[in-house]
């Protein structure tokens, strides 16, 4: 047993795709460690992995990794469509890169593999440990996890009694243990993604009264949510973000057109999305506004 | 008054043992010559290095004006090191607990970098080990704090004249350099580094904290026997007490924080039950408040009960920002 040394240990990160995201990131995604990607549906977590998958196979001299990856998804169907459609995007962007080798198909390294339960995913972890052990000598070895989402695994099967929750938390923290070993061992980067719950009951209290990470509050679409899976499982994650979304209304009120006889109140309303570091051992809480198109998405200046 | 003299010349000058509150039924002369014998005897064994009577005890006088002596280890944070005395004492076991993000894993690495301060700012001039269980130890954010505790120091010096020589001991490099890192990733693992540590630091004297970043993960996956977890984690609990006491050495063990069902109501304790919190010599409670930190002195022999507030900067932990305001509302 000998120390690491300091001095070598940099924490790669993986770009997301975007300089103004991998900016508030601090670089991106980072290695050896376990991000938790937190928001109600509809909210972008999934368009993030999936715009992940893609960045994590640039060169690293753009961020990247020039890594595959492994997309576990436990919420059906897989968006293949949409994975099909940022792959292009993300292939006529980067034209400078990738023109040599007209057969590069940023699909062919994204694998893809469907969990029901939470024992199931516990016991593909030796399978996805040797996966990735055999794959590590390819061109492009795995470099990155993506679990979407952790919440579907566990919050249909437990009963709210004292023994499913320990049994809930017990394979928490050996999923996660796996996870970071695995992580530790080929440098991977890991991407979970978590629902939330609605917040009912006091102002500055969390749920049961505790309160995680920088936020007072987390809000989206109006309401006060907090992650799902309550405390055990905010200890097994690295670093917890937090995707909101609310709805703006633009022009609310009368409308401007012109010929608008009937003065008819329309309301135009405009999403505006929000990405937040809830804690993280290397970032300050700080939150960023970013959009959603079909190029796949892009963090805003402010 | 006349057996506290004889004893007096039994043990010299400046020490007194309490024979007279012993229920041996043994005179006193036989007494002398057991006590006589056995320091003789110890002495051969030459390692009667401390000056009690049997080797390894100590009369509580000495360990008191040893312990006025005890180095401290600051936090960075006036308010928290007031609250504590001045710091992490070496030479002893601190746990600390709190939920995720509320800064367990920014005073780890702040003490690791603070454990370096040299003697000549009043630091400690040591180094640190840093057990990491979890995988959030990011060097970045080590270069950041050391960055910021060596600007602190040079404004400092601007006031002292010896100032010069030190500057160049302190380069983040070298900071990085004093940091021994373990990252463990399973309790056997972890055991086994303990069970090494007590080589390591004979080999490394001048070793003067080991942070434990945390002592929980490891121990919440595996253990469906928890007996078995709680001997393995009592073992490991007295290993690190006598790592500090052998070595002169804080130790802070971080711990997180688990629901207790408790009178019908979900509580917030820290994990590994009931038993462990009678494991560590000091316990601290990190806490939200409103949107303030708080530190909380839960149990500790020499320090009353109390809390400060403090912050996580970009420079690392400090005192908090509105403390100061609220001094001024008042």
């Amino acid at each position: 047993m000998t120390p690491e040394s300091l001095l070598q240990l940099r924490t790669e990160k993986c770009t997301i795709g975007c300089p103004v995201l991998d900016r508030f990131l601090a670089g991106g995604i980072p290695c050896n460690s376990l991000t938790e990607l937190v928001a109600e549906s509809g909210t972008g977590k999934t368009q993030f992995c999936l715009q992940l998958v893609l960045s994590a196979q640039l060169p690293p001299s753009r961020g990247g990794l020039s890594a595959s990856s492994l997309y576990i998804h436990t919420e059906f169907p897989f968006p293949f469509r949409r994975l099909r459609q940022l792959s292009t995007a993300f292939l006529s962007s980067r034209s400078d890169i990738f023109t040599s080798s007209n057969s590069y198909d940023p699909c062919d390294n994204v694998f893809v593999h469907g969990v029901y339960s939470a024992d199931e995913m516990l016991d593909i972890m030796p399978k996805i440990e040797l996966f990735i052990q055999v794959n590590s000598k390819s061109q492009f070895p795995v470099k990155l996890i993506v679990i979407d989402s952790i919440a579907a695994l566990f919050r249909s099967e437990f009963e709210n009694t004292g023994f499913d929750l320990k049994r809930r938390s017990s394979l928490f923290f050996k999923i996660s243990g796996n996870l970071k070993s695995m992580a530790k061992r080929f440098g991977l980067a890991v991407v979970l993604t978590n629902q939330v719950v609605d917040l009912i009951g006091g102002i500055t209290e969390g749920l049961n009264g505790i309160k995680v990470g920088n936020l007072s509050s987390l809000n989206s679409s109006g309401r006060r949510v907090c992650a799902a899976l309550g405390i055990g499982w905010a200890n097994c994650v690295n670093s917890r973000l937090f995707m909101s979304r609310n709805e703006d209304m633009i022009g609310g009120g009368r409308s401007g057109m012109v010929g608008d006889e009937e003065g008819g109140v329309y309301q135009q309303s405009k999403t505006r999305r929000r990405l937040s570091v809830v804690f993280a051992p290397h970032l300050p809480e700080s939150s960023c506004e970013f959009v959603i198109t079909r190029e796949g998405i892009f963090g805003l200046e402010t | 008054m006349e057996k506290k003299e004889s004893s007096r010349q039994i043990c010299g000058k400046d020490r007194i043992i309490a024979l007279e509150g012993t229920d041996l039924d043994v005179p006193e002369s036989k007494a002398s010559e057991i006590l006589k014998y056995v320091s003789q005897t110890s002495r051969m064994d030459g390692s009667s290095r401390s000056p009690a009577t049997f080797d390894g005890a100590q009369t509580a006088w000495a360990m008191l004006s040893e312990e006025n002596f005890l180095p401290c280890i600051t936090t960075s944070c006036l308010d928290l090191d007031n609250i504590l005395g001045g710091g992490m004492r070496c030479r002893e076991v601190t746990e600390i607990g709190g939920v995720p993000g509320i800064g367990k894993t920014q005073i780890g690495i702040q003490l690791a970098v603070n454990v370096q301060i040299p003697i000549e700012y009043g630091g400690l001039g040591g180094q640190a080990i840093y057990i990491d269980t979890e995988g959030s130890f990011m060097v970045e954010r080590v270069l950041q704090i050391a960055e910021a505790c060596i600007e602190d120091l040079s404004e400092y010096a601007h006031l002292h004249k010896d100032a010069q020589d030190c500057k160049v001991k302190m380069h983040p490099n070298n900071i990085l350099q004093n940091i021994f890192y373990f990252r463990v990733c399973s309790y056997t693992e972890q055991i086994a580094l303990v069970n090494y540590l007590d080589k390591f630091v004979t080999e490394h004297k001048s070793v003067k904290i080991i942070i434990l970043d945390s002592v929980t993960f490891h121990f919440r996956q595996e253990f469906d026997d928890m007996a078995r977890r709680t001997r393995l984690l009592s073992e490991m609990a007295l290993k690190f007490m006598r790592l500090s006491k052998k070595f002169g050495l804080a130790v802070v063990m971080l711990n997180q924080v688990t629901t207790k069902f408790i009178d019908g109501s979900f509580q917030l304790t820290l994990a590994l039950g009931d038993s462990w919190s009678h494991m560590c010599t000091n316990r601290i409670i990190l806490y939200w408040n409103n949107n303030e930190r708080y530190a909380f002195i839960d149990k500790s022999p020499s320090l009353k009960s109390a809390s400060a507030s403090y912050s996580v900067t970009s420079r690392g932990i400090r005192n908090s920002s509105s403390s100061s305001k609220r001094i001024k509302m008042m």
